[in-house]
């Protein structure tokens, strides 16, 4: 008996140990997020006390702020487009980012390397002056005022970026194993979508998510483009129509923050479990 | 613009194409045009269309109100209305986008930042609007001319302002025996003798519009101007700037804690509902915002007329608002339509919007006006229009102080004061220095 | 790609604003506007101070973070789950509950330090005014930021590790390495890509960031946050100066670029 409990308190130690290290991090991504959850289920003169233990409710808790969202403002149509926004987003940047990430990787373009750097190079381009080129681009095709703007404009900011990334993730693979495909009678392409791209899975999830969030994350083009308030993504809607003036509508505005984020959160951490088990079980063989 | 979505169906074709050339994902082409197909068909306009891009207003309400009363009208005259909402920070971004597009919405709205001499060559003249208005309404109140005149020509229509009365605590100051805060002088002794009792006040020192607007109605009080009434050269530097410079740091280091420095526009609400200041200077939104969490401090909070600097002298810096029509515009006449039916109607807006929205046509002073006619507190609010002004102060909105405004050079150069770690002259040698920069290259251009 | 950046330069060096469209070409005249003013030398400090000191502290947290998320324990995913929130949250909002959060009158962060005596109570001397004090108005946005993307490198870092095969690990172990040599020589060249690409972009993303100071401060107090996208929106957009604006935004440019060629040269050399 005395191996497994020797055992058992080791690792009941090396629990603790990571736990206890862990803790900070924790607190430190979480905090504001259980503040920003208090702050939403409280009523507004809760919130200006200060006398008060700041992180329990003094007066009962309240749905009010969430209610507000649905009854006066157009949050679900915001969430809607923002989902949708990010869906497109993913698949343009892939279709985009897969080609070009790999035919950087693999093939010998002249001066490939050279384009890769130049492709990297556009991010030192200031959104704060890009947006009028776009603009115009925008109205000329038409989509001024809709979502589908920002489905066009988003991917100038994730191709690149998943463009570099992916090209990282194919060169990992073994070039063996695609030199054997194609002796076998693949082409590029065949080996491409047979050999290498069921391997990269976590670099694609990886490419997803990312599109994913940082579509979440624009503010300017979204209210440069998109002045409707149905046409909204949720980025742009929660702060242009929840701060009035001088007057900021806390609750709400942390009730529509936690009820995009969450969800994305739960979603992110579901890609991130295939990625990184994609890593170890593909590449890594 | 009214037929966008007719040229649009036309040319679809070729938009799809140039579309997937920009997307550049040849590959994606099938799935693209879905995309494209399944995108909702727009409702087919009838007569047509008028798109009005307008903040949100501090009340939600009044959005909903001048939405529907929009609508309304639209629906009277076959023109269909759109409205859209963003914050008045954000409109100089969108407004940019839409002149580089060349396309957006018909009636453009400003708060805070006018933009009309930056943009008046690709704006409709409303000079006709505005005078019809004029003559109707006993005429315009002065300061509504500096803000939107270039070369005699009016390029937008004034429609409302925002004042920042005195909003002080009547409990604490009569508890104290102190006189209520008429002058600034009273207003620095009553932050004084109540900071030592955990009620000091507190003007924003930081990057914020209120910065912006509250010192510098203080420093026109003190006899200060910004500007030659031609708008053309500074005048910042003088030996009111030095007098106000002294007692605002005398005020700052009496009456106010460094909390001023990290404040927002939304500070000095939360600063009077939670009981704690003595008085601030701010729009009706505080007043409103204690009304609406701490009925009690409501209770006791009154307003005052902007107090006088030197005696006699009170110059009240608004938040002026303003409407402009694009060039680019295919329906100019109903938008001057709309303005002029929106100007007839700006007191039924003022009740809307709970007295926030001050009118700038002088018939409209008549008392009682509505909401703050009626309310004894707010009813001081009726003899601010004499003593209003704008940036730029006596000069008009031109586009240095657009830029001075916009880079906060003037609360910095109070800030920087207030900090005491460089002396009064330093500080407007800093100050004055980025005026005459900023003017300089607005000339040279 | 070459388009919006010919774009851009071509703003700069013309007497360009929000509202004129016939802009005439006036040379460096725009950059030399820009060195004329001490506002600018500041909103580059800080720029610089507001890159590299994130930087720092992103890479330790991302880091410490990989390491521990590599060791099984009980409740890894669900950790994992919390810590990336942060990311996933849109910043135009996340950014305002800090703003709450360091409110100069009910900041929950002074309320706690407070309680347990590091500071004084409200009102005293020593209560933090986190966006009013020049140097802990800097620091309150480069948390922000710290707290938004060290969950992001994180894990990067960590699908780095977890790509290096253990057969080589154990190899080097049986060499008789040490954890640091094998660190040091073995993960760190074979992630090397991704760190690197991680690295630029996040330097980049944060260099041109507007986001985060514009809704904290908007660069306040007296520029004491002042960074250069922000001063670029400031004078380019929002004054319609848009000439200057974009001199100033792309400023950093001439000095990144050889920056970033060195690197990514550096990168391939290594991968040959």
């Amino acid at each position: 008996m005395a191996g497994p409990r020797t055992y058992r308190q080791k690792e009941i130690r090396r629990h603790l140990w990571i736990y206890g290290a862990l803790t900070p991090y924790i607190i430190i991504a979480v905090f504001p997020i259980y503040w920003m959850a208090i702050t939403a289920f409280k009523q507004d003169p809760d919130l200006y006390r200060m006398d008060a233990f700041p992180l329990w409710f003094h007066l009962a808790p309240t749905w009010k702020h969430f209610s507000y969202l649905f009854t006066n403002t157009n949050y679900g149509a915001w969430i809607v487009n923002t989902m949708v926004i990010a869906a497109w987003v993913a698949v343009i940047t892939l279709l985009a980012a897969v080609p070009a990430g790999y035919a950087l990787a693999r093939l010998r373009i002249p001066g490939a390397e050279n384009l890769g750097i130049a492709v990297f190079m556009t991010y030192l381009v200031p959104a704060i002056i890009l947006f009028l080129p776009l603009a115009r681009v925008v109205s000329m095709l038409g989509l001024q005022d809709s979502w589908w703007a920002l489905v066009l404009v988003y991917p100038t900011v994730t191709i690149p970026f998943c463009t570099w990334l992916l090209m990282g993730f194919f060169k990992t693979v073994p070039v063996e194993m695609e030199e054997a495909a194609r002796v076998d009678g693949c082409g590029y392409w065949g080996a491409l979508v047979r050999i290498v791209l069921p391997v990269s899975v976590p670099g694609i999830l990886t490419a997803v998510i990312f599109a994913f969030t940082l579509s979440m994350q624009d503010f300017l083009y979204g209210l440069a483009f998109v002045a409707p308030g149905d046409q909204k993504p949720v980025t742009v809607g929660v702060p242009t129509e929840l701060i009035r003036g001088d007057v900021f509508f806390w609750g709400s505005l942390m009730a529509a923050a936690l009820m995009v984020g969450l969800p994305v959160a739960i979603l992110n951490n579901f890609f991130l479990d295939r990625f990184i088990q994609g890593i170890t079980g593909g590449v890594g063989k | 613009m009214s037929d966008l979505r007719s040229v649009q169906t036309d040319r679809s074709t070729l938009d799809r194409r140039k579309f997937l050339g920009v997307a550049g994902a040849g590959v994606a082409g099938g799935s693209l045009l879905t995309m494209l197909d399944a995108r909702k068909a727009p409702a087919q306009v009838r007569g047509t269309t008028l798109r009005i891009l307008q903040w949100s207003h501090f009340i939600p309400a009044y959005d909903a109100w001048y939405d529907k009363f929009a609508r309304e009208w639209g629906d009277k005259n076959g023109v269909k209305v759109r409205v859209d909402h963003i914050p008045h920070l954000d409109i100089p971004a969108r407004m940019a986008a839409e002149f580089a597009a060349g396309a957006g919405h018909d009636i453009i709205y400003n708060g805070s930042s006018i933009l009309t001499r930056l943009y008046y060559k690709n704006l409709v003249d409303l000079t006709d609007v505005a005078d019809q208005a004029g003559k109707k309404y006993g005429g315009w109140i002065p300061a509504a001319r500096s803000l939107v005149e270039v070369e005699g020509r009016w390029f937008g229509l004034p429609i409302f302002y925002i004042l920042a009365p005195m909003l002080y605590r009547k409990d604490l100051f009569d508890a104290s025996n102190l006189k209520y805060p008429d002058t600034w002088e009273l207003a620095r002794v009553a932050a004084r003798t109540l900071k030592p009792k955990g009620h000091p006040t507190g003007i924003a020192l930081s990057q914020c519009a209120d910065a912006n607007l509250f010192w510098r109605s203080m420093f026109f009080s003190f006899g200060g101007t910004e500007a030659e009434p031609s708008g053309d050269n500074p005048t910042l530097d003088s030996k009111e700037l030095r007098e106000f410079l002294r007692f605002a740091k005398a005020i700052f280091d009496e009456g106010m804690t460094p909390e001023v420095f990290s404040w927002d526009d939304a500070s000095d609400n939360r600063y009077l509902a939670s009981g704690i200041a003595c008085w601030v200077h701010d729009a009706i939104s505080a007043y409103r915002t204690t009304e609406d969490t701490n009925p009690p401090v409501f209770q006791s909070t009154f307003l005052g007329l902007e107090p006088q600097g030197l005696p006699g002298k009170r110059v009240s810096v608004a938040a002026p608002n303003v409407w402009m029509v694009w060039k680019f515009s295919k329906n100019q006449q109903a938008a001057k339509e709309w303005l002029t039916y929106l100007i007839d109607n700006d007191l039924e807006g003022m009740v809307q919007s709970r007295g926030y929205n001050m009118p700038y046509l002088n018939d409209r002073y008549k008392k009682p006006m509505p909401v703050i006619g009626t309310d004894p507190k707010l009813q001081i609010l009726q003899d601010f229009p004499k003593i209003v002004a704008f940036y730029g102060y006596p000069g008009p909105s031109t586009t240095p102080i657009q830029e001075i405004v916009n880079t906060f050079i003037f609360p910095d150069m109070v800030t920087r004061v207030c900090r005491g770690k460089e002396s009064i002259e330093e500080s407007i040698k800093w100050g004055v220095g980025e005026y005459r920069r900023i003017y300089a290259k607005h000339k040279r251009a | 790609m070459g388009a919006p950046f010919l774009f851009s330069l071509y703003l700069a060096l013309s007497d360009a604003n929000v509202g004129d469209p016939v802009a005439h070409f006036v040379g460096l005249e725009n950059f030399r506007a820009a060195l004329e003013s001490d506002v600018f030398y500041i909103a580059l400090q800080n720029s610089i101070v507001f890159t590299v000191v994130g930087a720092i502290f992103k890479g330790l947290l991302g880091t410490t973070l990989a390491f521990l998320l590599l060791q099984p324990f009980w409740g890894r995913k669900f950790v994992r789950g919390l810590v990336v929130i942060p990311f996933t949250l849109p910043i135009s909002i996340s950014v305002l509950s800090w703003k709450w959060m360091y409110d100069s009158q009910f900041s929950v962060i002074n309320w706690f330090l407070s309680r347990i005596g590091l500071i004084g109570s409200y009102g005293s001397a020593d209560w933090p005014v986190w966006l009013g004090q020049p140097h802990l108005a800097l620091a309150a946005c480069i948390i922000v930021n710290v707290w938004r993307t060290f969950p992001f490198s994180a894990i990067v870092l960590l699908a780095g590790f977890t790509s290096v095969p253990t057969e080589i690990l154990d190899a080097a172990r049986v060499d008789g390495t040490s954890f640091m040599q094998r660190f040091r020589f073995v993960v760190v060249p074979m992630i090397a890509p991704i760190l690197l690409i991680g690295f630029l972009f996040d330097t980049v993303f944060t260099l041109s960031d507007l986001s985060i100071v514009y809704l904290l401060t908007q660069g306040g107090p007296a520029n004491a946050t002042k960074i250069l996208p922000v001063l670029a929106y400031q004078v380019g957009i929002q004054a319609g100066a848009l000439g200057r604006g974009a001199a100033i935004s792309l400023f950093l440019f001439p000095l990144l670029m050889p920056l970033m060629i060195l690197l990514l040269r550096n990168l391939r050399r290594r991968e040959y």
